[in-house]
């Protein structure tokens, strides 16, 4: 029983710990040209989560972690949130999907995601009159989080068989 | 799902239309202080690096030119001291109210916006160090930006350059008074708004800031008009201005308060 317990608060901590270090890359400073390359982190630790742990991490988690990201971002406060618990959502609807998905596969799949988390920001900021992107070069993150998918997913699985994490 | 995307969407209401979030806002970023402060400590430590490893030569070189910028900078210093000081009898004479020094405190930038779209910027200093919403930004060649968003310890600068951000300015040769506003994409263009064909504009007039507006004093530096392009199709000139401060290089920033 006590070592259930436990077991439950670390894997609450390791869980804790991806968010904070995906937030930390969000913020990170990258030359200006790179920015436009920047993968969504939070979204693709997210979508991992949600796809390993689908009773632990769902969308009022999602919603709680775009909060944050809207207070450490100086967005509009609850965009990420919104956004956020929308690919928390389309994630939990396919996570059997994903579990059986070539590596190729998942990386389409979170193109699709993070391409749709993309486009709702962006359609939540023209309607809310901050849109400030000229052209469509917003979705070219989308691609970058398909192509740093399989790292961020072997890394997490890593950590979740090390440390146990249920 | 439906209540939460509900409930993200009054909260985004709220937040745009009204500014009831902003204490929600300041007390959240306690939370994220960590997670600034972490981002900050490449840059630092490269900083640092850089000025362990340097040669002697160098920094004699740099101690000379200094010493020499400073000389001439003095020497234009004494010029400006008379011209204040009569500037402030004339004044006087007008009755007009006095000009008042600002005071100025140092800040460092600490990281851009993560959005690309935006022309934001994040600086060490926050409501802890009396920074207030609105403070405008200086750095050593003219106006930076103004505050937008504080938290406790870090606070976020606009830049005037930001396509949302408008600044109000008159040709520092004739006191023609206009507003620069930023532009989409471009981060080192504004355009000069409504300004007739036949308005006494030139290319190379220098812009300082008018104080209109009751957010940036009067006197400082904005930009200088690089191109007219007067259109007679088109109801105004096209004048687009090249910020003086330098937007995109620019560490060591002035808050004025």
């Amino acid at each position: 029983m006590v070592s259930a317990v436990l077991r439950n608060t670390q894997s609450l901590w390791v869980i804790l710990a991806t968010f904070v270090v995906a937030a930390l890359l969000l913020v990170l400073p990258l030359p200006g040209w790179l920015d436009y390359y920047r993968p969504e982190w939070m979204a693709l630790v997210l979508i991992y989560w949600v796809m390993a742990l689908p009773h632990r991490v769902g969308l009022i988690s999602a919603w709680v972690l775009g909060f944050f990201v809207d207070v450490l971002e100086d967005s509009l406060l609850g965009l990420n949130g919104l956004v956020l618990a929308l690919v928390a959502y389309m994630a939990l609807s396919l996570y059997r999907r994903l579990r059986m998905f070539t590596m190729l596969q998942q990386s389409s799949t979170v193109f699709i995601l993070v391409g749709l988390h993309q486009l709702v920001s962006f359609w939540v900021l023209t309607v809310s009159n901050q849109n400030t992107s000229p052209n469509l070069m917003f979705l070219v993150s989308a691609f970058s989080s398909a192509l740093v998918w399989p790292l961020v997913f072997y890394l997490l699985r890593y950590l979740r068989r090390s440390f146990n994490v249920v | 799902m439906l209540a939460l995307v509900l409930v993200s969407l009054i909260l985004m209401f709220a937040d745009s239309r009204f500014g009831y979030l902003q204490q929600v806002r300041f007390y959240a970023s306690y939370t994220v202080t960590p997670i600034h402060w972490l981002s900050e400590i490449p840059q630092s430590v490269s900083n640092q690096l850089a000025d362990v490893f340097r040669s002697r030569n160098e920094l004699l070189e740099e101690n000379e030119r200094l010493q020499e910028e400073l000389l001439m900078q003095q020497y234009q210093l004494q010029k400006i001291d008379h011209l204040s000081a009569e500037n402030q009898r004339l004044s006087e004479l007008l009755n007009a109210s006095a000009i008042v020094d600002d005071i100025v405190v140092r800040a460092q930038l600490v990281s851009e916006s993560p959005d690309p779209f935006r022309k934001q910027v994040l600086i060490n200093k926050g409501t802890a160090h009396g920074v207030y919403e609105g403070q405008p930004v200086l750095d050593a060649d003219g106006l930076f930006g103004q505050v937008t968003s504080v938290e406790p310890y870090y606070s976020w600068v606009q830049l005037i350059t930001d396509s949302q951000h408008a600044t109000p300015v008159q040709v520092n040769r004739n006191g023609v008074r206009a507003v620069v506003s930023g532009t989409q994409g471009s981060q080192h263009e504004m355009i000069m708004n409504n300004m007739t064909d036949t308005a006494d504009i030139e290319v190379g007039d220098v812009l300082v800031t008018s104080g209109l507006g009751q957010r940036f004093p009067a006197g400082y530096r904005v930009g200088v008009i690089t191109s007219i392009v007067r259109d007679p199709g088109q109801p105004f000139a096209r004048v687009t201005v090249v910020p003086t401060a330098k937007l995109d290089s620019s560490r060591n920033l002035l808050l004025v308060f």
